[in-house]
């Protein structure tokens, strides 16, 4: 696939042509082409899916919970009160009632953190 | 009995596009009807007759490649342009959100404080829980890919842990994303700041909930032996969009959660 590429930067094709042959090279079904294609740089044939196999167990997965870990210490040290409320007029706009409920609240309404455009429900 | 003299597939007369394109016009006219009336009829008739119809297209797909051998190598390059195709239309649906965000955040109005993210506006850690997501979209991708080499290989049961694997990812980057749209100390109709970051984030949302069906479906099929190690393009086409989901995530983690924060 890369050897195609290159092949039109050194000669002068065009690069509509180019980018026809690469798509060729994608679309060709044969099986050994779509191996080519789509397997892993390292690895060919039985050994490919063991090496993605090995990749999700000792890399990804360990990843995902390196970052729930971190995730979980964050929100610790997070203070839960709640954000002050400033009026602005540029946020908690209404030009248009929800269609929804009063028409007050967006979809993922959360009281304690998103006040309503006169403040805090409750502190009124 | 006559035969076909080709490799093509003459697609015999089906009433799906006609209920699609029915559905697909209750749907948008029952949205705007939805915002101006509030009466849901509409939407909801569009919506299960998409529904419906998405369903029993696919099913004669199947039926069509999968039992009666219609999809000979030429017919299923035909459906790989497609596939690609598609996908690229969706990169330009994309871009326009994208656009619309750096339009809104590269220069700031006034009445936003002349800065991005604008005044009044806390932004979400991007180390908490968008790095988290990030972390299982990038794991789903490998995943995935393991499923596509058992496939390959014929190991079956690993081709079903695999896939299992990827879908659960699939379900858990939504539902993280669910507690962080409860949680957003910012809504929708927070300004342009909201507005973009929703409408983005939304949408990308909706495409990993498809994307993830799309791959459920894949499973289902798995486990009834419909894939052949040379013959899966269904498989195929479904990891292709699940890539691209992955790959907006990370242009949108990059842009509006990193860049923009």
């Amino acid at each position: 696939m890369c050897t195609n590429l290159f092949r039109s930067i050194r000669q002068p094709e065009s690069k509509m042509a180019a980018f026809g042959r690469f798509s060729q090279v994608l679309l060709r079904s044969s099986l050994t082409q779509t191996r080519r294609q789509l397997s892993a740089a390292a690895g060919h044939g039985e050994q490919s899916g063991k090496t993605w196999k090995i990749l999700t167990f000792v890399v990804a997965l360990p990843g995902v919970g390196v970052c729930m870990l971190n995730t979980f210490l964050k929100e610790q040290h997070h203070s839960h009160e709640q954000p002050e409320f400033v009026p602005y007029t540029h946020l908690r706009i209404r030009s248009k009632r929800f269609p929804w409920g009063d028409g007050n609240k967006s979809l993922f309404h959360n009281p304690h953190v998103n006040p309503l455009p006169d403040g805090y429900e409750g502190h009124e | 009995m006559a035969h076909q003299v080709h490799a093509y597939h003459m697609v015999d007369p089906s009433p799906w596009p006609l209920t699609g394109a029915v559905g697909a016009l209750l749907l948008t006219s029952g949205l705007a009807i939805w915002m101006h009336f509030h009466n849901m009829t509409l939407l909801t008739l569009g919506l299960i007759l998409l529904l419906l119809t998405m369903y029993q297209w696919w099913r004669d797909i199947v039926r069509e490649g999968t039992f009666q051998g219609h999809h000979t190598p030429p017919v299923q390059k035909g459906l790989r342009y497609g596939m690609i195709l598609f996908i690229t239309s969706e990169v330009f649906f994309f871009l326009g959100f994208f656009w619309a965000f750096y339009h809104s955040s590269l220069a700031p109005t006034p009445e936003l404080g002349g800065c991005w993210p604008p005044t009044g506006i806390t932004p979400l850690d991007p180390f908490e829980v968008p790095l988290l997501n990030t972390a299982v979209l990038l794991a789903s991708g490998v995943t995935v890919t393991w499923a596509h080499h058992s496939i390959m290989e014929g190991h079956r049961k690993e081709a079903i842990q695999s896939l299992t694997l990827t879908i659960l990812l699939g379900f858990y980057f939504t539902f993280l994303q669910a507690m962080e749209y409860y949680e957003a100390p910012f809504t929708i109709a927070d300004g342009v700041y909201g507005s973009t970051f929703f409408v983005a984030t939304g949408f990308h949302g909706l495409h990993v909930i498809i994307g993830s069906t799309f791959l459920a479906i894949c499973l289902l099929r798995q486990v009834l032996y419909h894939f052949t190690s040379e013959h899966h393009f269904g498989f195929e086409a479904a990891a292709w969009y699940w890539h691209f989901v992955d790959v907006v995530w990370l242009f949108l983690y990059i842009s509006i959660y990193w860049w923009g924060s």
